[in-house]
């Protein structure tokens, strides 16, 4: 018995269930002879015939796998639709949710509130990879001992409620709302969170003298939008008095902006008196820069809801 | 033009049952796998060794083929034959091809031109 052979079964029988191994292994090495007879009888050299062979039957791991009609798969037809929506949900709220709550922990326990971005990114991320993970190796556990679920077949009844036009997705929403409350955040942290020079002074970016007024309505603005994610995500698409409303806030927000760029009164002076190329003109292409996106950004949300609302009519 | 991958992969769905029907008729008389891989091959039942042979395997466990092992020759073989059980579920399948090429040449010659 020659030796390349021996290797095969063995590689073979170590993936089968071990109470079958040995009438396998003598079955296989038995039927290995057989071939290779078959084909030095036909003047082939022993060597170059066993090789053949075994090349002919293949990855011993896959093998085994038929013998003990096992699935190569991670996760197969079964449970897949079952696992992707799964994952897929989780995935969507859970790692922001603990993004955000371990940012607000940063900034407001711990007192560090310019750590509370990187913070929640990499908790997030966290989050995320730690779902995928299990879940996956739940359903490949599953997978591997064919658990029955016992889950209620898919019935037509299903698709009407799914069925029902849905514009504003549930990712898009949450996506948004998350994004305002951030820049909530960076509004709120920058005051905190200052600006640390070479000197070691620390200046807010933006004129805490607007706090007195415009800052607070500024965030009032932006909780109101926020308030309008949650009432277009109700009402599952874009209708015109929602439009209206988000044309109305869109102005409430830019025009304070504009107007307080125009006037040079965003910035905190102090920070302009620091840096030279602020003071030399900087001012003006920071406002040129910061109007422009600010304008595009409203026209472009604005109009966006328009077609939307006009297409769902 | 199809292209032989989509080709290959439909003649091999519909030739993978049969398989099944081939070696259940073929183990009415006694055989161990390698002789049966030939005996297919010779009657046109191209069957990879690797398919085979768990195959026989499966069928043994389903009760519809007994093994035997013979000792008289040079090697150790394992026999199998298949069973009344295997007879029984050769009939149904028999029938089912049966019925299955009738309705093809009914569609065939039903069908409008």
């Amino acid at each position: 018995m020659s030796s390349l052979t021996d290797r095969y079964v063995a590689a073979t029988m170590r993936a089968v269930p071990a109470q079958r191994r040995l009438e396998l292994a003598e079955e296989l090495r038995g039927s290995i002879a057989d071939m290779i007879d078959d084909r030095t009888s036909g003047g082939q050299d022993h060597a170059s015939a066993e090789r053949e062979v075994l090349t002919e039957l293949g990855h011993p791991e896959k093998l085994a796998a038929r013998y003990s009609d096992r699935t190569l798969q991670l996760i197969g037809p079964r449970y897949y639709l079952l696992w992707w929506r799964l994952l897929r949900q989780l995935l969507t709220y859970i790692p922001a949710i603990v993004g955000v709550l371990s940012g607000l922990a940063k900034a407001l326990l711990d007192g560090e509130p310019g750590a509370a971005i990187g913070t929640a990114v990499v908790a997030a991320m966290q989050t995320a990879v730690q779902i995928a993970f299990w879940v996956t190796l739940a359903f490949a556990v599953l997978e591997r001992t064919r658990t029955p679920l016992g889950l209620p077949e898919w019935t037509v009844d299903q698709l009407a409620e799914e069925s029902r036009e849905r514009q504003i997705s549930h990712s898009d929403s949450i996506a948004s709302a998350v994004f305002l409350l951030a820049t909530v955040g960076f509004l709120i942290g920058q005051h905190f969170q200052r600006w640390t020079t070479d000197d070691g002074s620390r200046m807010a970016v933006l004129d805490p003298a607007l706090w007195s007024f415009w800052l607070p309505a500024l965030i009032v603005v932006l909780l109101a939008t926020v308030g309008l994610e949650i009432a277009k995500y109700r009402a599952g698409r874009w209708t015109w008095p929602l439009v209206a409303v988000n044309a109305v806030l869109n102005v409430a927000f830019a025009a304070p902006v504009l107007w307080l760029l125009g006037t040079d009164r965003l910035l905190n002076p102090e920070l302009v008196e620091r840096f030279a190329w602020l003071r030399d003109g900087g001012t003006d292409q920071v406002a040129r820069v910061t109007a422009a996106v600010v304008v595009l950004v409203a026209i472009w949300d604005v109009t966006e809801s328009a077609v939307k609302a006009r297409r769902a009519a | 033009m199809v292209s032989d991958e989509v080709l290959r992969t439909h003649l091999q769905e519909l030739r993978r049952g049969t398989v099944v029907v081939a070696s259940l008729v073929a183990l009415r008389r006694p055989d161990y796998g390698y002789a049966l891989l030939q005996r297919l091959a010779a009657h046109g039942f191209a069957v990879d060794a690797n398919t085979l042979y768990p195959l026989l395997r499966r069928l043994e466990d389903q009760g519809l083929l007994t093994s035997e092992w013979n000792t008289e020759e040079s090697r150790p073989r394992k026999f199998y034959r298949t069973s009344d059980d295997g007879e029984t579920v050769l009939n149904r399948l028999l029938d089912d091809m049966t019925a299955v090429r009738t309705s093809v040449t009914d569609l065939i010659e039903g069908a409008e031109r």
